[in-house]
């Protein structure tokens, strides 16, 4: 009886699991409440009159002209965006061979590198930014070692309080991250791919301008955004490895805020901080989309 | 180019930044040790004196317990929050499934000064004062889309034939989550709450605007980088890095091993592949297959 019952039962559509939605309602609740809704009253405070440590009405936008007109505000854009940009760029060039690697030749160093990159990821981002000061002293591991090499003979003062000890800590904070992302981005970059290259007669080179890096394109595009968008925005590594001339947006976002107490401004600034990087995103995704290396896919 | 597949420019780039990554960090850790107030070479000897004079400060001790608090509170909201909302947004085929990842990636694309100030600028408007439970609340939205990160790939990896087993043998919704799913993944949703506590044990961005009068271990390294060269600074710090270390090698071997473990339904190396290809600007979620 119970065969005839089930040959009856229409086959297929067996019975679907917890296909509801409302599991991960509260939590959105509470990032709509803690992550949406503040951003939006932030917004409104770029629009509003300032007074010290407080905003009134009427709606304006004199902090925009204000944040847009300052002198010393292009100033600091600029060493934002070079900071940003040049942690970006090491970071992915550095993070792709290191990812090819780990993917290609590590072997049986694969699981131990991977794990000392993560753990490394999991080292305390201020404690980063003090061991660069310890290094890049004057009195550092770095103009220590070269003076007993006898190579200079007065501490280099660039290395540190400069953008360029800025950008080597942040490349430190921030290549961890590539890597992994790049590597699992390669995970469908099967040997069988890249052997069927090489059958067809592609050296290295052509291997890596034809195969790897087109694929990789996208992952790499979104790995350098990630990195150039936080970095640009750090306020604190340049408190401490910036000196006078590695001060960055993000500082003087933060200075105008609490020290200033000049909340318009400061608001108007952050917006049109996060308008310039939705502006790369967008850019990206219209360069990948011409260069038609958006829809790449593995096929394995 | 004379490089054979097994290029030894990758290896020595990978070996380069090695040193990299470590040697900074291994400099703090030895001059922890280190019997002089000198931060430079040579080092002259070890001894524990500045480890005695951070335990010996309150303030220390003040900022660790802080800090221990804020992160536990973090991390065991996140777990059952988390969850939750992995479970519904890898099982359902609702619309509001893309807007509601759209929303869980989002604080992970924005910058923690944006965050913190916006929070700032919320708690203030309706007059919430500035303590440890702001702290909470603002570690709870930026270490949430990193436990959904884990999360998530966790259980779009999970055979869905399982369940749908076990619910035409007429296990309700909450026993089929009990029995069937949650014995699969456990270990990475444990390992995700280790990260999540290990993220907010070493948050400063946003921490620095929504803290009030109290101090968290890393309020406390950075008012004592602030002051002056203290050779105790390297001591706190590497008690610091002692602290995410172990939580790091927890999660590691319960996220790769664990999940491997258990009948192989999650390899812990696919299901990181999987949550980090998901980091890629929020929306990529991944569908589930």
């Amino acid at each position: 009886m119970a065969s005839v019952a089930e040959e009856t039962r229409p086959p297929a559509e067996p019975r679907r699991v917890g296909r509801s939605i409302i599991p991960a309602l509260p939590a959105a609740a509470g990032l709509v409440a803690f992550f949406l809704v503040p951003l939006l009253v932030f917004a409104v405070y770029s629009v509003l009159t300032a007074q010290l440590y407080d905003v009134s009405a009427p709606f304006t936008l004199d902090a925009y002209g204000e944040a847009v007109s300052s002198r010393v505000n292009r100033t600091l854009a600029t060493n934002s965006a070079v900071i940003g940009l040049a942690t970006a760029a090491v970071t992915v060039a550095v993070g792709l061979p290191i990812a090819y690697w780990l993917r290609r030749s590590a072997g049986r160093l694969r699981i131990p590198v991977l794990f000392l990159i993560i753990a490394s990821m999991f080292a305390s981002y201020l404690v980063r930014i003090y061991a660069w000061r310890t290094v890049l002293g004057a009195n550092g591991l770095i103009n220590n070692g070269l003076q007993r090499l006898g190579l200079i003979d007065e501490p280099l003062d660039f290395l540190l309080y400069s953008r360029f000890a800025v950008a080597v800590a942040l490349v430190h904070i921030f290549l961890p991250y590539v890597v992994l992302v790049l590597y699992a981005a390669m995970g469908p970059l099967g040997a069988g791919l890249l052997e069927a290259a090489q059958d067809l007669g592609a050296g290295s080179r052509t291997l890596w301008r034809r195969v790897i890096i087109p694929l990789m394109a996208a992952p790499a595009a979104s790995a350098f955004l990630f990195v150039f968008i936080l970095s640009a925005s750090d306020y604190v590594t340049p408190q401490f490895l910036g000196g006078t001339n590695g001060v960055t947006l993000g500082v003087q976002v933060q200075v105008n805020f609490r020290t200033l107490g000049n909340y318009p401004v400061a608001a108007a600034t952050s917006i049109l901080m996060m308008a310039a990087f939705l502006a790369c995103y967008l850019l990206s995704s219209l360069v990948l989309r011409l260069l038609r290396l958006q829809d790449i896919r593995f096929v394995n | 180019m004379e490089r054979s597949h097994h290029g030894p420019f990758t290896g020595a780039v990978t070996a380069a930044a090695l040193l990299f990554l470590f040697v900074p960090i291994g400099v703090v850790v030895l001059f922890s040790f280190h019997s002089t107030g000198g931060l430079s070479f040579p080092f002259r000897g070890f001894s524990l004196r500045w480890y005695e004079q951070v335990f010996g400060s309150p303030e220390f001790r003040d900022a660790s317990l802080n800090s221990l608090v804020v992160a536990t509170a973090t991390a065991v909201v996140t777990l059952p929050l988390g969850t939750l909302a992995a479970y519904g947004l890898s099982h359902t085929r609702s619309r509001l499934r893309g807007p509601l990842a759209l929303l869980f990636f989002l604080p992970l694309t924005l910058p923690g000064l944006f965050i913190g100030l916006s929070l700032l600028v919320l708690f203030t408007e309706v007059e919430i004062r500035a303590s440890l439970s702001t702290v909470t609340i603002a570690h709870l939205v930026y270490v949430f889309p990193y436990f959904m990160l884990v999360a998530v790939a966790a259980l779009n990896r999970l055979d869905v034939a399982l369940e749908e087993a076990a619910a035409d043998l007429g296990a309700n919704g909450w026993l089929v989550f009990r029995r069937v799913t949650l014995p699969q993944v456990w270990p990475v949703l444990v390992g995700g709450t280790s990260l999540a506590f290990a993220l907010s044990f070493d948050e400063f961005i946003i921490t620095f605007f929504v803290i009030g009068a109290d101090s968290t271990l890393p309020m406390f390294i950075w008012s004592t980088l602030r002051r002056t060269v203290n050779p105790s600074i390297n001591a706190i710090s590497t008690l610091l890095l002692m602290v995410t270390l172990v939580l790091f090698a927890v999660s590691f071997v319960l996220t790769f091993r664990g999940g491997r473990k258990r009948g192989g339904a999650i390899g812990g190396e696919e299901l990181m592949e999987e949550a980090l290809a998901g980091e890629t600007f929020g929306t990529g979620t991944g569908t589930r297959t």
